[in-house]
């Protein structure tokens, strides 16, 4: 679709629809306007061992504390692809990484008689 | 008198042009901006190799220096880098002495004469960072200043290596000095020199001889501008200063209105305050608007009675490592690129205390602020032509590892022991892996000192150093590998040994598209060990890595695993402790790594067996490390469909995630929860 422009590694916005959608499958997330995060699935990873091996045990490992940090996994619900992670706190918000000027955006890709709403 | 901290912060762009230099602009003939830009690149690598080859601490001789070109309003035209910081900050102390000391009758500024300064209150970045300056007259013409700035390992202060993580104010810091005259006629004053090397009395060697390997920078340099004016008229010298400014900032300015307009946020996490395991938050909001940028540092964590502070100023300059050496890395490393940058630092945040406040380890406290600039200028540039510049973040876990004590030459040391900080690994980038074990953060060309350098000057043996196996961020381009280190104890009765490195609870270093951020880092120290009787034997059984070390114990020993981040302590002859210094994060969902990545990994000893299955999830002969790409396939979209079921949607998120919150111990200095407002007033003697 000649309307998309790729933002992310794994995100595309549709700019005529005004989506973010998965740049692996093309499954429509949520408005271009939101926080694409919110139209993940999304897992909470407690146990960072699972990623950081360490043959150590006890309070200093080769993964972070997990009374300090959890990984927060954001996934295509549809191909499953990782499109972010975040390493926070337990129950620290989500940030809001990327976003875009989608207006700017419109009127820099789409042909000059697409007028912003 | 003293700047105030908005003043420090404005000085670090160019000022604008005068009528005169536009004038001197209209010298330069076709092909002179690109032979004498490169002409004075040349200069200053010149001084560079003057100033490491001079020098003896142990940054100095690894290249984590900077040598400086300024104009006569103190304007960065050129730097050798080198620590970037330093070239963005040299600016403030030179803008200083122009404004205050230049018509001053009682200090005055004539051919000769050297300036110095430390102090960050007056534009540097902390105490330890001491920078010579030099003006550049020719024909009785201020023409230019020039600069050497390295850090000093040690400051006097209430503990020994300068960084002392005890500091609660700045009176605890040890030598703060404010731009004064310390030479004329080209020459140190002996008596300030000496009072210098006075207060440097755990390490008055290295004091002695870097202040004059600074000074020998940065006059080789004066003495290049003078004859290149000679040559080409004092005009032509301005004209070609104010050119590259311009040049710089025009650059800078088309690139950036190029890219998407919106709003970035990232947000990073420091485990250390003081010498203590506490939790601070680094928040960033970065807009994007036309032909500028705003880096909104809103949300960080308040001031504390710690040491780890930074002023905005100083900040800027480390945002300004990636912008130099990644988004505009092909423009002149001059103030124009960051001319079209406003800083929002909040008053009474970590990065803009108030000026009683210590800040001795300003450097390492702006890690996390380094990580958030990557993140979003990485995020800006992906829809961009600078794609190939977005990377995750360096490792930035700053490896200060600090010792001090009589070397085996009877010679009173306070250094760095260098190697892990010069050997963090980069971040992976969108089209290629971190480079392992790449440099200093703050300083890409910096080097890991030789081995045997090390022993010969310092009372250690390096039992071993290597990649530390499952260091990286893993990611379909996986970060750079960090290292390892083990330093023993050797020739004297005992030496001092403290650690700044973060990240044995949480990382301040982050993925990017769903790379992972690295590992954390374990502390280990073995205390009364029988290395000696095992060398003295023969023993073949020596560990070979920090994992084999502790896993199978063949050097006997007290054992202590804790945190890398260490207070000062005293280490006993054959008493052995291991310094890793972190790997970048990756980029990219793992499960997308090419499976013949994954094994050259595992032949290169940068991941484990475990890791290849766990987070790659290849399929291979373990063995011959042949990998079958069909099973890879397979295991691949089990996992996909794994995380499928296991994912919820962001309202059944929302309902867990808010009901989690950390330990209300580690929170003591974080500000309000989860918003990093300031909850207290920090009352300092
Ligand atoms: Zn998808």
């Amino acid at each position: 679709m000649g309307t998309k422009r790729q933002i992310t590694e794994y995100l595309d916005i549709d700019l005529e629809k005004e989506l973010w959608c998965c740049n692996r499958c093309g499954y429509e997330l949520i408005s271009a306007r939101e926080n694409y995060k919110k139209g993940c699935s999304i897992y909470i990873r407690k146990d960072l061992a699972t990623i950081y091996n360490s043959p150590l045990k006890g309070p200093f490992t080769f993964a972070p504390d997990p009374t300090w940090a959890m990984l927060v996994e954001f996934y295509c619900p549809a191909c499953g692809t990782m499109f972010e992670n975040e390493m926070l706190p337990p129950g620290h918000p989500v940030t809001h990484d990327i976003e875009l000027d989608i207006d700017k955006l419109k009127e820099k890709h789409l042909s000059a008689s697409t007028n912003k709403k | 008198m003293r700047p105030d901290p908005k003043k420090l912060l404005e000085w670090i762009k160019p000022s604008p042009p005068t009528k005169e230099e536009r004038e001197c602009m209209k010298l330069l003939q076709p092909g002179d901006y690109e032979i004498y830009t490169e002409k004075l690149n040349n200069f200053l690598l010149e001084s560079k190799e003057i100033f490491i080859k001079l020098g003896v601490s142990s940054m100095l001789r690894s290249g984590d220096v900077v040598t400086g070109i300024y104009t006569p309003t103190g304007d960065m035209v050129a730097a050798w880098c080198g620590t970037y910081l330093h070239a963005v900050v040299g600016q403030l102390p030179i803008k200083f002495v122009a404004e205050t000391w230049l018509d001053e009758p009682t200090v005055g500024c004539k051919d000769g004469d050297i300036f110095y300064a430390s102090d960050p209150l007056y534009g540097g970045i902390h105490n330890c960072d001491q920078i010579v300056i030099m003006p550049v007259f020719n024909d009785g013409e201020l023409i230019a200043w020039t600069n050497a700035a390295v850090h000093q390992p040690e400051t006097g202060a209430c503990e020994p290596g300068g960084m002392p993580l005890t500091a609660k104010t700045r009176h605890d810091e040890g030598m703060l000095l404010s731009p004064i005259k310390i030479g004329e006629n080209f020459r140190l004053r002996e008596d300030l020199v000496e009072m210098c090397v006075n207060l440097m009395s755990r390490a008055p060697r290295m004091q002695a001889i870097d202040m004059r390997a600074r000074l020998s920078a940065a006059d080789r340099l004066r003495q290049r501008i003078v004859s290149l004016a000679q040559e080409k008229g004092n005009d032509f010298v301005k004209g070609l200063f104010r050119r590259i400014v311009i040049e710089a900032e025009e650059g800078t300015r088309r690139r950036i209105k190029e890219w998407n307009d919106g709003t970035y946020r990232a947000v990073t996490f420091m485990d250390i305050v003081g010498e203590k395991h506490k939790l601070v938050r680094n928040f960033l909001t970065l807009h994007k608007k036309g032909d500028q940028i705003i880096w909104d540092f809103t949300g960080t964590s308040p001031e504390t009675d710690s040491p780890q502070h930074c002023m905005p100023h100083a900040l800027a300059a480390n945002i300004a490592i990636h912008l130099m050496s990644y988004s505009f890395n092909d423009l002149p490393v001059s103030a124009g690129v960051l001319a079209p940058m406003e800083f929002i630092v909040p008053e009474g945040c970590m990065f803009n205390p108030h000026f009683e406040a210590a800040q001795s380890n300003s450097a390492p406290s702006c890690h996390g602020g380094m990580t958030l600039g990557t993140i979003c200028m990485s995020k800006l540039m992906f829809d961009s032509p600078q794609r190939e510049l977005v990377a995750a973040a360096t490792g930035n876990t700053g490896v200060g590892v600090l010792v001090s004590g009589v070397n085996q030459w009877g010679v009173l040391i306070a250094d760095f022991l260098a190697y892990g900080l010069n050997s963090e690994g980069h971040g992976a980038r969108s089209d290629m892996d971190g480079v392992d074990a790449f440099g200093f953060s703050h300083c890409p060309t910096g080097r890991t000192p030789d081995i045997e350098d090390i022993e010969i000057e310092y009372q250690f043996l390096n039992l071993l150093a290597k990649l530390n196996k499952d260091s990286c961020g893993f990611g379909k381009n996986r970060g750079g590998a960090g290292t390892e280190i083990v330093h023993i104890v050797n020739y004297v009765p005992y030496a001092l040994y403290n650690s700044h490195v973060k990240g044995s609870k949480i990382r301040n270093c982050m993925g990017l598209f769903g790379g992972y951020p690295p590992s954390t880092l374990p502390g280990i120290e073995v205390f009364h060990t029988n290395i000696w009787e095992k060398m003295k034997r023969g023993d073949k059984d020596l560990p070979s890595s920090a994992m084999q070390l502790i896993s199978e114990r063949t050097i006997k020993g007290d054992y202590k695993i804790d945190s890398i981040f260490q207070k000062t302590h005293v280490m006993e002859n054959g008493d052995l402790w291991v310094v890793f210094s972190g790997g970048g994060g990756g980029y990219g969902d793992a499960l997308e790594r090419d499976p013949e990545m994954v094994m050259d990994d595992l032949r290169r000893e940068i991941i484990s067996h475990w890791t290849a299955e766990n987070i790659y999830h290849v399929a291979y002969n373990s063995e011959t490390l042949e990998a079958d790409v069909e099973k890879t396939e397979q295991l691949r979209q089990q996992e996909r469909e794994d995380r499928k079921a296991r994912g919820t949607t962001w309202a059944e998120f929302e309902k867990e995630w808010s009901q989690l919150r950390p330990p209300e111990d580690i929170l003591d200095y974080y500000g309000s929860w989860p918003d990093g407002k300031k909850t207290r007033e920090i009352i300092r003697l």
